[in-house]
């Protein structure tokens, strides 16, 4: 008996052996291939990672990725949040509407999204005309080539990625779960902190730590709205590949914002004990 | 005339058959991109395909990480690679290139500047005071007004890479005399940056440029003289000072292990020759290395051309570059970031 169970196990797991296969020879090989660089080049040992903790410059450049990545995480559940609540609200008229909209913000090319931003941001820009035109401001506004630059441009690009498992977990909150407490006598106000909010909990937190890590590892957005006092992880490194023919600084950077990914994947299963899926209140 | 017929017959077979192996030999070319490549594919890979029968395929945009990483896996797709200079002989250093065949590249009229055992140039261009018309209400006239803000207020682009430049330009800026310019005093460089270090904006890229001067974003800046040419071209108001313009160049390379090295090397010699550099030179307003296109190209682009500033020109030390570069982008990366 149990051994067929144990059989109908492998073979259900077999599905996953193409993609382990593809995964494991076109991107975990060269990946480990690419981090042992980092301990090798240009000779054995760890010097690269006492260079890179020991020099203020890679700090900083560390602090920066963190500071935005998670300035932008706040930014977008902040937002995402309304968003994604409003096309759960209305499903068939402004709901639909607005989820075409994220959608299709998603799928316009990064490269023009961020350009269009510097159009809008910039000294020259849609804002700033705008604003002068109606005497609100006198100087422009420094919108861009700084971190208000990067923040705004990121979080607009992050939303999509709150708003989606955001708006599935909330679509899967049941409606008279929220209506059997404001008939127990809770007041709006105690239904969303009490109830709603915590439902939408894994929700927020798989939106969120996906906006974060992705944040980590964004090179465009960065480069183009950023100033250069910005400087952000990736954009070091593919200066370290791509200038200066520095694999060793590069790979051992790249390790450490793999390292620090792995960890809050493994705090997030840790802290989210519940699959994204499961917030129904069926059970 | 039966026979004659047949011989004929096995002669166009022979010479078609040969055509056809001929056909065949084909070689990659790696450029930049954009508009610098459309130009090169027109003014060198299809005149020279026309003549050799060999396939130029374009690939890109460059990637020095890309170029190391073949090279050392000994998987070597380029066969011909447009580099910067301060690359070319850093590259060359590190044994990442093939030396260059002078049987088939003749450089009797390369001018010396941009001839080396590893990678002659492809052309070269200068990086040029330019400003936008609209934003200031006189005309700087050197590099020193660049860090003037009272008289020429706005922001400043300038070039976001730690390549040969910008440091030599707030050098010169500072009062060091052009010739004295080699070894980089830092210290000093750095100072003078620091005084506009607030209005600077910086460009990574030839489009990312003319976009900030064009919109006016930057009042003024420091650009690639092509750049500049092809925004007046479209008619908007921007001007170029080529006081102390300082030259820079591309350089052609073959990737150690290049698996058409022999084809390269014969683009190579096309592209560098003065037909090949006058018909890139009109196409795009940068520099031909070949002494001798200037008489094949047509006055009218004269005014836009380095090559008619050569009593202002400023050459940047590409030895120096590929010797000091990596320390340099240190302090650079550390300047940029306090």
């Amino acid at each position: 008996m149990s051994v067929r169970i144990y059989r109908q196990k492998w073979k259900d797991a077999s599905l996953l052996l193409p993609i382990i296969l593809f995964l494991g020879v076109f991107f975990l090989i060269p990946l480990i291939g690419l981090l042992v660089q980092s301990v090798t080049q240009p000779q054995l040992g760890l010097t690269n990672f006492a260079e890179l903790l020991a020099t203020s410059t890679y700090l900083k450049v560390l602090g920066n990725t963190f500071l935005v990545a998670t300035l932008v995480t706040i930014f977008a559940v902040l937002l995402g949040f309304p968003l994604a609540w409003c096309i759960t609200l209305f499903p068939k008229g402004w709901g639909r509407f607005l989820l075409n909209v994220v959608l299709l913000s998603m799928w316009t090319s990064l490269l023009a999204r961020t350009y269009s931003w510097l159009v809008l941001l910039q000294s020259s820009g849609v804002l700033n005309k705008i604003l002068m035109g109606l005497g609100i401001i006198d100087q422009p506004l420094p919108l861009v080539h700084n971190l208000a630059g990067v923040i705004i441009g990121m979080t607009y690009i992050m939303i999509p990625f709150i708003v989606l498992p955001l708006q599935a977990s909330m679509s899967a909150i049941d409606p008279m779960v929220l209506q059997a407490a404001s008939i127990c006598g809770a007041s709006s106000r105690t239904v969303f902190f009490k109830v709603f909010l915590p439902l939408c909990k894994s929700g927020i937190f798989s939106g969120s730590l996906m906006v974060f890590v992705m944040s980590l590892g964004y090179y465009v957005t960065p480069a183009l709205l950023g100033g250069v006092s910005n400087m952000m992880l990736p954009e070091f490194i593919v200066q370290q590949v791509q200038n200066f023919l520095n694999w060793g600084i590069a790979s051992a950077s790249a390790s450490i914002l793999i390292a620090v990914t792995l960890v809050l994947f493994y705090l997030y299963l840790k802290v989210q004990t519940e699959s994204p899926t499961s917030s129904n209140t069926k059970d | 005339m039966n026979k004659t017929l047949k011989s004929s017959a096995i002669a166009l077979t022979l010479t078609m058959a040969s055509m056809i192996a001929n056909a065949n030999d084909t070689m990659s070319f790696v450029s930049w991109g954009g508009s610098t490549q459309e130009a090169q594919q027109e003014a060198w890979a299809i005149p020279f395909s026309a003549i050799s029968n060999i396939k130029v395929i374009q690939d890109g945009p460059t990637d020095y990480g890309k170029l190391k990483a073949m090279v050392e896996s000994g998987n070597v797709q380029w066969d011909l690679v447009d580099v910067e200079a301060d690359f070319a002989y850093r590259a060359a250093a590190e044994g990442l290139l093939e030396p260059l065949d002078f049987s088939i590249i003749d450089t009797t009229d390369i001018d010396p500047r941009f001839v080396s055992d590893y990678g002659i140039g492809s052309f070269y261009f200068s990086f040029v005071l330019a400003y936008n018309k609209n934003s200031l209400s006189s005309e700087p006239s050197s590099w020193e007004a660049l860090f003037d803000l009272d008289t020429y207020p706005g922001k400043r682009a300038l070039y976001k890479w730690p390549s040969p430049g910008v440091l030599e330009m707030a050098l010169i800026a500072d009062g060091v005399e052009p010739e004295n310019l080699y070894p980089l005093d830092l210290d000093r460089a750095f100072a003078k940056l620091d005084t506009i270090k607030d209005n600077i904006i910086w460009w990574g890229g030839g489009a990312q440029s003319q976009q900030l001067l064009a919109s006016g974003e930057a009042s003024m800046g420091m650009f690639w003289n092509g750049r500049i040419f092809s925004l007046q071209e479209d008619g908007l108001p921007v001007g170029v000072n080529w006081k102390e313009n300082l030259v820079m160049s591309d350089f052609l390379v073959i990737p150690k292990g290049a698996k058409n090295k022999d084809a390269a090397m014969k683009f190579l010699a096309y592209s560098t020759s003065a037909q090949g550099q006058a018909d890139f030179a009109s196409l795009t307003a940068y520099s031909p290395i070949n002494k001798k296109s200037e008489e094949l190209i047509d006055s009218g682009l004269n005014a836009y051309l380095p090559t008619s500033y050569t009593s202002d020109q400023v050459s940047l030390d590409y030895q120096y570059w590929a010797k000091n570069g990596q320390e340099i982008s240190a302090r650079w990366n550390t300047w940029l970031l306090k």
